[in-house]
């Protein structure tokens, strides 16, 4: 047990650096901040809300700048398609933010808020999950027939159609090996900042898929480019929260102590599998989310404390941590066993390298 | 075991049962009364 002191709880730290080493692996494989599954989990722990919220956004600045760090090392980023986008992305989350503040005005109740995110993250995880499930039986074919299969195999057509828009100036994306309108990237940055803005979230969940299936980078690279975004705009959240006093930098360091090993890992884990297997995490951390939201959205409509409901809620915002952690686990524990030439199951053959 | 894990939505499935396990014992460890 540790006194926060800030914060006044009493929680096991050994808790908080557990939490830190999973969101800091699974944001690290997937791209994202994790901020979906480390606030409901601090409120679970007994942190209040705006504390909660303070700590997940500094903690996630410092394990976005660890896992940016790794993933350009291995290649994964592409700085032009990141810093083109961070400026689309920063306006996007300021009309998101006013747009909230405006349907609030409105008396528009955080019923409605819970809806739009489940409808969204339900409509990337159908989509993401369609696909991916496509790619992976078109890499099974390929190696079947004894072709090569590269690193990344993709079956979304929407790519070709942004990537032929004629609006110039058109960028040259090296190592994304993309060739775009520069403001397709700004649109895309905007129209996921608008959305991160208006559901209070990071947004990494919703810029990953639209990096891939809009701008047409790999997954490796959206999971790179996107953690840059996370970094800075996790940095500008970090330093709102400290100036509003939303912070314990005693928890936040216990986090990063556990974030810095996570994202490492999680980051390496990376280079063991193909892009669909990333997509099918992401997918999968899309669906637990979802869950959560709706828990939520029942707890709302419901107006009080069931206690069924609040161990759900626990269950699920645990389970889904380690679950996602574990999955990511298994896929290198069978890449190491293929490269090995050992036994491993049919469908993980096609996602690993 | 081997037929389940060779399934994708098996070994899927899997891990969920596992997980939730996990989070159980978490729960009842350390946060049982104390949220």
């Amino acid at each position: 047990m540790f006194e926060f002191l800030i914060a006044g709880v009493e929680v096991p730290y050994l808790l908080l650096v557990m939490v830190g080493i999973t969101v800091g692996m699974v944001g690290g494989f997937i791209g994202v901040g994790g901020g979906y599954m480390v606030t409901p989990a601090l409120i679970v722990f007994g942190f209040p809300g705006y504390m909660a919220s303070g700590i997940d956004m500094t903690h996630i600045a410092g394990k976005g700048v660890v896992s940016s760090i790794r993933h350009r090392e291995m290649g994964n980023i592409d700085w032009t398609l990141a810093l083109t986008m961070i400026a689309g992305t920063m306006l996007g989350v300021e009309l998101g933010v006013r747009t909230l503040v405006y349907f609030k005005h409105l008396g528009i109740s955080s019923v409605v808020l819970l809806i739009t995110s489940v409808a969204i993250m339900l409509f990337l995880f159908i989509y993401t999950q369609m696909e991916t499930r496509r790619a992976h039986k078109k890499m099974e074919k390929m190696a079947q027939e004894g072709k090569k299969v590269g690193r990344e195999v993709q079956t979304s057509n929407l790519p070709i159609l942004f990537q032929k828009i004629p609006l110039a100036p058109i960028v040259r994306c090296r190592n994304a090996r993309v060739i775009i309108s520069m403001w397709v990237i700004v649109l895309v940055g905007a129209v996921t900042g608008f959305l991160a803005g208006f559901l209070g979230v990071g947004g990494g969940f919703i810029r990953v898929p639209a990096l891939v299936y809009v701008v047409g980078a790999s997954t490796h690279i959206a999971v790179g480019t996107d953690l840059v975004e996370i970094a800075v705009s996790g940095g500008y959240g970090a330093l709102r929260h400290s100036i509003e006093g939303n912070v314990d930098i005693v928890a936040v360091l216990f986090m990063i102590a556990g974030a810095m090993f996570g994202a490492q890992f999680g980051s390496i884990a990376t280079a063991y599998v193909r892009g669909p297997a990333i997509r099918y995490i992401l997918s999968y951390s899309l669906i637990l989310a979802t869950f959560g939201a709706v828990l939520r959205l029942v707890y709302v409509l419901s107006g009080q404390n069931i206690e069924l409901l609040s161990l759900a809620a626990v269950m699920l915002t645990l389970g889904e941590m380690i679950f996602l952690c574990l999955f990511i686990l298994s896929l290198v524990f069978f890449a190491t066993r293929y490269r090995a030439g050992k036994w491993v199951p049919d469908w993980v053959k096609t996602l690993v390298v | 075991m081997k037929k389940l894990i060779n399934s994708m939505w098996g070994y899927w499935l899997l891990l969920l049962v596992i997980s939730l396990g996990i989070a159980a014992a978490i729960y009842e460890i350390w946060l049982r009364g104390r949220i």
